[in-house]
């Protein structure tokens, strides 16, 4: 049976979904090995007995490059610069954003100053050259990266986003005298202007490539070894899928693979089910998650700070947009110096983990709140791996939280959760409605260990009227890879008023970024009619900054496709921020083409409707808010058959995961398997 | 008597959940107003660079919360400009859908580039809040292009003055104040999209401010925001109860007021700490100057010293000023008649809250920081674009260097104390934009203070004008350099000169340049000052002294003559005995 395995390495654990022509689904789970990440894969595929050779396509995320990020462990690395910029991954863009922290330290650059070079040369923004490349110059510069020990390097120059040719003519001297260099230029890895933004993401590149290629060497080593002939495809932070070839060329755009597929995933459920606005709400161990999805595809971001804002490093690759905060199953309740109860982002992890789970936590966490409340297994937590030790829970939650605030156990516990989920709810808050997208319009799509449990109470304190739980929600990233495409997101900084004059220059570039988009597709493997081209232009208003995609309808303009993506860009600006200046100059700042190869969906086995029987819930003491203790329904999942219903307050458990459902909540089980929850509303208690 | 009585945390009047909800609700509104103001700003100073700020007020125009992404130099200054705006209205002279703005001296006490918009939060008929942001706009009028003249004697040059107008009324556009602010700017589409942006920003504060009370009730919101600011007191508190009490000095000299180019201004703090209570006495500053280095700002500058010490990781409320007294007679350079000229005002904020941290430095030795560049903006060229016709102006904060600390380095090529989070527009951006060529902008060598920690790095930019324009400058520590502390020495000072197209030959610039004029070609290279060093430099470890040289912050030179290291110049490596005996000789000179 040919079959379509998806494997994620996250932090913790690797997940392994995989599903065959018939429809059948398996499923592995083992621990991920930091030092040895192919590891963890080869457990999985043993303990699901899938033989490599059976498999067709193999998709992959992998943290092999954020871990080279966050732990600086990658390649020696240099730069080579026009002259006059030595220093600008040192400079950044001078900016402190710890205001008031006399103490804040820059991110450290990838590479130190003693490998930064300057080489003579010059173009100007407008792709014109003002100094030719001092050729001349190279050989030497080939000795001294020899000497120096370099494995890799990185040629960024100033406006090779408008031209080229100077990076490309000194990567082919130097990888001429230097075969076995790794090499990346800057234009290579981002074509939009903003040297700072553009060259980090060239230097991150270069400093964790030598490392990605010896994992794809292994890897590809060890499933030719096993018999695979399949394709392997690597997940990339854009949502899509590419081949390894591209991979070893520009890992950066792998950073994020797991959380990412795992929204992808949420937008394919939501579209399927007819849902064009989805909100993915993934909770972790350590964070929370969530992105905006919009027909079936969620947002990108343009600039992505790996390790944070503030102390990360700009990395200028499209990314879909996941908003993180530090509340996840692990995160720690503790008071601060005025005795304020605050949650997180300080995390239990999974060692020593929750106080519950017995290996040594001395800290209440989300999870002990949620033990507390009956709204865990207590004899059958982690799929029977575990049972929780409540009553020590209970002793560390007085200690710490109840009795300083003059609360009991239980109240400390449900405070906990209401001020997670309100955490988390303005983090999706922040998404939707800032963005001109009303909650009450979205569906709440939920995964993740802990996502289920607090979807609902999330989903009610912001007006969002329908949440989804999803088969497997707990390894839903895996089956999220199965569903990507092959996707590339090219863009190419192409500043012009947007006016008649503009159109053929527009033009030219979108052709070049549509045959680079069409040539990598059909590199991988990829047919032409498979192929389909999305097209945007990135406006602003004249003498504005920020810019938004704008979709042209067309693949090309025309005076009458002109007209029409300005006035597309009026309606969405006002959709976005509430007003909008059709009387105002409009300038494209990028052209930007998206080249997808649709990969054939995968069709999951529905799940039969009830013949026979009714649904026979357990019950437990569990808490809720406006109910304190009461007797509540517990369901089985695996029990669950189509066209059920369901009233809460209830609870649904399955293997390593549980759903709540708060009183007024109601579900149903949907023949596709996923459990649609419709969430009763939030009664205001205030005035007026 | 010191007050040592540090605040115990009030019993628990509000509901601890509710109030965690509504304290995240509250930081989460005004990041989100900052997010939307980033992202509908038209003018590059408040898109890219962030030169502004915004807060939630309470009915009464105290701060409730600001963000805590922006320009810090503009900590807690908004309550002053809208209880100004209750005192002339009165709450029944506001309405629903009003917006007003403003920035006349009297009542901003900065630069007039520096625009108020607020709007009033109705919940049910009442004024419950107030939403403001503050923002620099690029051009008010003036004699200058930026309206931020070196020269100006009056504030009347430095442009126009809105005292306190509405600029919507009841939701509907006031089109006489539209008219007014479009006459008076060089650019006023940016400013006018700036204004709209800053609406649209505190349109979304009355929002979600308003959702809030309608969720949990005025009562438990009010509730919450009292202990919010209460906590906050707290935290201020105990911060200050850990400094020993005692009466801490310090002085400076600004270089020149702008106008009078060979008189320094002298700058004087008194810090009394007793118990847990602040007083910072402003009476020994420089009386009022000629030039445009004052403003009216005491509060804000003891505010903003006083919260780099106190609480660097919270939010700024009202509260987190309860135990800070500020003493300040009229007239001097930081509480100025409201007519004197204000446009170069950061320059003296920067350069007292640095004195602030040093005069501390006796009572917080591993606490603060050495002297820092202490500049605002790098020189600005101001034209009309050749290729476009459009007046342009370059202005884009100066790339400055901290002081070294007991822990660590100074930081190279950052922003001044009151900037934070101030960003600088990119080379790629600034050449498409406007017709200049950006030669270099790298790190300066060998400007770091020596120290046992060193000095910050400044930095080099060299910038070439492709079109005859107006040259505007002013910069600070071009005489006095930034200071070291417990034995660390000064950094470099701000140096500057010009070349014309195809000559090397230096010519001096003016250190306040106004309208200067550059032909075709003319380039300006400014070498910008480092941070002072922290402790003895011939402490340094030898091999971080050794690389720096390496790396070229450092040259060999002074890795001899000011650290005392001898390194072998070819291959870099330390010649260990020659070290020791140069380090002995040059601490026995120095000691005796």
């Amino acid at each position: 049976m040919a079959k379509l395995v998806g494997v994620d390495i996250g932090g913790t654990f690797t997940d392994l979904l995989s599903i065959d022509d018939s429809g059948e689904v398996s499923f592995a789970k083992a621990r991920s090995t930091p030092g040895d990440l192919t590891s963890g894969i080869r457990s999985c595929i043993e303990q699901a007995e899938i033989p490599l050779s059976d498999v067709k396509t193999l998709l992959h995320g992998s943290t092999v490059v954020i871990n080279a990020v966050l732990e600086r462990k990658g390649a020696k690395t240099a730069l080579l610069t026009t002259e006059g910029f030595r220093d600008v991954l040192e400079i950044g863009r001078t900016n402190r954003p710890e205001n008031y922290n006399l103490f804040f330290q820059k991110p450290e650059p990838f590479v130190p100053r003693e490998l930064r070079f300057e080489v003579t040369e010059r173009i100007g923004p407008d792709g014109g050259v003002i100094k030719p490349l001092d050729t001349g110059a190279l050989e030497d510069m080939a000795r001294k990266l020899k000497d120096a020990g370099v494995e890799a390097l990185a040629i960024c120059f100033l406006h090779a986003y408008a031209n080229s040719d100077h990076e490309e003519e000194a990567r082919n001297a130097l990888q001429a005298l230097l075969p076995d260099m790794y090499i990346t230029t800057s234009s290579e890895v981002a074509r939009e202007w903003r040297e700072f933004e553009r060259f980090s993401t060239a230097a991150i590149n270069a400093f964790v490539g030598p490392k990605v290629n010896d994992y794809i060497d292994d890897f590809e080593g060890w499933c030719h070894d096993s018999g695979f002939d399949g394709n392997l495809y690597l997940m990339r932070s854009n949502g899509g899928v590419m081949s390894t070839p591209l991979g070893r060329k520009i890992p950066v755009t792998m950073v994020e693979s797991g959380p990412v597929a795992g929204m992808i995933g949420a937008g394919q459920l939501g579209e399927a089910m007819g849902k064009p606005l989805v909100v993915g709400f993934d909770m972790g161990g350590t964070t929370a998650k969530a992105s905006l999805i919009e027909d079936g595809f969620p947002r990108i971001v343009e600039t992505y700070y790996v390790n944070g804002y503030a102390n990360g490093h700009p990395l200028q690759v499209p990314t879909i947009e996941v908003i993180e905060v530090g509340t996840g199953g692990g995160s720690i309740a503790a008071l601060d110096q005025t005795s304020s109860l605050k949650i997180g982002p300080r995390s239990a992890g999974s060692v020593p983990g929750p106080v519950c789970t017995g290996n040594g936590g001395t800290e209440p966490t989300v999870t002990d709140a949620n033990a507390l409340l009956g709204r865990l297994n207590p004899t059958d937590y982690l799929a029977g791996q575990m049972t929780l030790d409540l009553a020590e829970a209970e002793r560390v939650m007085e200690e710490r939280i109840a009795k300083p605030l003059g609360l009991d156990a239980t109240k400390a516990a449900s405070g906990i959760l209401t001020i997670a989920n309100s955490n988390m709810a303005l983090a999706v808050r922040g998404i939707t409605l800032e963005k001109g997208v009303d909650p009450r319009d979205a569906t709440l799509v939920a995964f993740g260990g802990g996502g289920p449990l607090h979807a609902c109470s999330v989903a009610r304190s912001i007006g969002i009227s329908t949440v989804i739980v999803p088969q497997m929600p707990a390894c839903f990233s895996a089956l999220g890879m199965l569903l990507a495409d092959m996707r590339h997101d090219l863009v190419q900084t192409c500043p012009h008023k947007l006016n008649e004059e503009a159109i053929d220059s527009i033009n030219e570039s979108l052709a070049e970024l549509e045959a680079e988009g069409r040539e990598r597709l059909t590199e991988s493997g990829a047919s032409d009619d498979e192929i389909e081209c999305l097209f945007y232009l990135d406006l602003c208003y004249e003498g504005q900054q920020w810019t938004l995609p704008t979709p042209i309808e067309a693949s090309r303009l025309d005076k009458v496709a002109l007209k029409a993506v300005r006035e597309r860009f009026d309606e969405l600006y006002e959709g976005r921020f509430g007003h909008s200046f059709s009387d105002l100059a409009v300038n494209v700042v990028n052209v930007r083409v998206v080249a997808v190869a649709k990969r054939a969906r995968p069709s999951f086995p529905p799940v039969p409707a009830r013949t026979e029987g009714k649904l026979s819930p357990t019950y437990r003491k569990v808490y809720f808010d406006e109910l304190g203790f009461v007797d509540c329904a517990i369901y089985q999942r695996n029990d669950l058959f189509a066209g059920d219903e369901l009233e809460g307050p209830a609870i649904i458990e399955e293997e390593v995961c549980t759903t709540l459902l708060n009183k007024g909540d109601r579900a149903t089980v949907d023949p596709s398997g996923a459990i649609i929850i419709s969430v009763g509303q939030e009664r205001s208690n205030g005035h007026g | 008597m010191a007050d040592t009585a540090i605040k115990e945390p009030k019993a628990a009047e509000v509901d601890p959940i509710t109030l965690e909800v509504v304290r995240n609700g509250l930081l989460s509104t005004v990041i989100e107003m900052t997010e939307n103001l980033v992202r509908t700003a038209y003018s590059p100073i408040a898109a890219e660079v962030k030169d502004f700020s915004l807060c939630l007020l309470d009915a009464n125009g105290d701060v409730i919360m600001q963000t805590p992404h922006a320009a810090p130099g503009f900590v807690a200054d908004l309550d002053k400009t809208i209880k100004t705006g209750l005192d002339l209205y009165g709450r029944d002279g506001l309405e629903e859908g009003d917006v007003i703005v403003a920035n006349n001296s009297e009542l901003a006490g900065q630069h007039l580039n520096n625009v108020a918009i607020y709007t009033p939060v109705f919940v049910g008929g009442e004024i419950v809040a107030f939403a403001a942001v503050r923002s620099h706009w690029i051009d008010v009028g003036g004699a200058v292009s930026g309206s931020m003249s070196s020269k100006s004697k009056d504030i009347f040059a430095e442009g126009i003055q809105i005292p306190t107008m509405k600029v919507y009324s009841a939701g509907k556009p006031v089109a006489e104040v539209h008219r007014l602010i479009e006459t008076n700017s060089r650019f006023p589409d940016l400013v006018l999209g700036d204004m709209r942006a800053q609406i649209s920003a505190c349109r979304l504060g009355e929002r979600r401010f308003g959702e809030m009370v309608r969720k949990y009730g005025l009562d438990a919101v009010k509730s919450c925001i009292n202990r919010i600011s209460d906590d906050a007191e707290t935290v201020a508190r105990n911060a200050i109860s850990a400094i020993p009490d005692g009466v801490y000095e310090a002085s400076c000299h600004l270089d020149t007021d702008g106008v009078n180019l060979d008189q320094p201004v002298p700058l004087h703090v008194k810090l009394i700490i007793e118990g847990s209570e602040m007083t910072i006495d402003f009476s020994g500053m420089s009386p009022q100057v000629e030039g445009p280095c004052n403003s009216r700002a005491a509060d804000t500058i003891a505010r903003l010293g006083f919260k780099f010490i106190t609480a660097p990781g919270t939010p700024v409320t009202s509260g987190a000023f309860r135990n800070l007294k500020i003493v300040c007679p009229e007239g001097t350079i930081v509480s100025a008649d409201w007519r004197a000229p204000m446009g170069w005002w950061g320059m003296t904020i920067n350069s007292t809250i640095d004195l602030m941290l040093r005069a501390l430095f006796p009572a917080l030795p591993d606490g603060v920081t050495a002297g820092h560049t202490d500049n605002i903006g790098a020189g600005a060229v101001s034209g009309v674009d050749p290729r476009n016709g459009k007046m342009y102006q370059t202005l884009v904060p100066f790339t400055g260097a901290w002081g070294a600390t007991s822990q660590q380095d100074g930081l190279s090529a950052v922003v001044s104390l009151a900037q934070g989070d101030v960003r600088i527009t990119p080379v790629e951006l600034r050449e498409a934009m406007f017709p200049i060529h950006i030669e270099q902008f790298s790190l300066r060598p060998d400007s770091g203070g020596p120290g046992r920690n060193r000095g910050g790095l400044g930095a080099i930019m060299v910038t070439k004008a492709l079109a005859k324009c107006n040259y505007d400058s002013r910069y600070e520590r071009t005489f006095d350099p930034p200071w070291g502390l417990a034995g660390g020495k000064p950094g470099k000072i701000t140096e500057t000169y010009m070349t014309h197209e195809g000559s090397d030959e230096k010519i001096d610039l003016p250190l306040t340049a106004h309208q200067f004029v550059f032909e075709k070609g003319d380039t300006e290279h400014l070498y910008g000052a480092g941070g002072g060093g922290f402790g003895n430099p011939f402490e340094r470890p030898v091999e971080k002294v050794q690389d720096d040289v390496v790396k070229e912050y450092v040259s060999l030179e002074q890795a001899r003559e000011s650290y005392g290291v001898v390194l072998d110049p070819d291959t870099l490596e330390v010649n260990a005995a020659e070290t020791e005996a140069l380090r002995k000789k040059l601490m026995d000179s120095a000691a005796g």
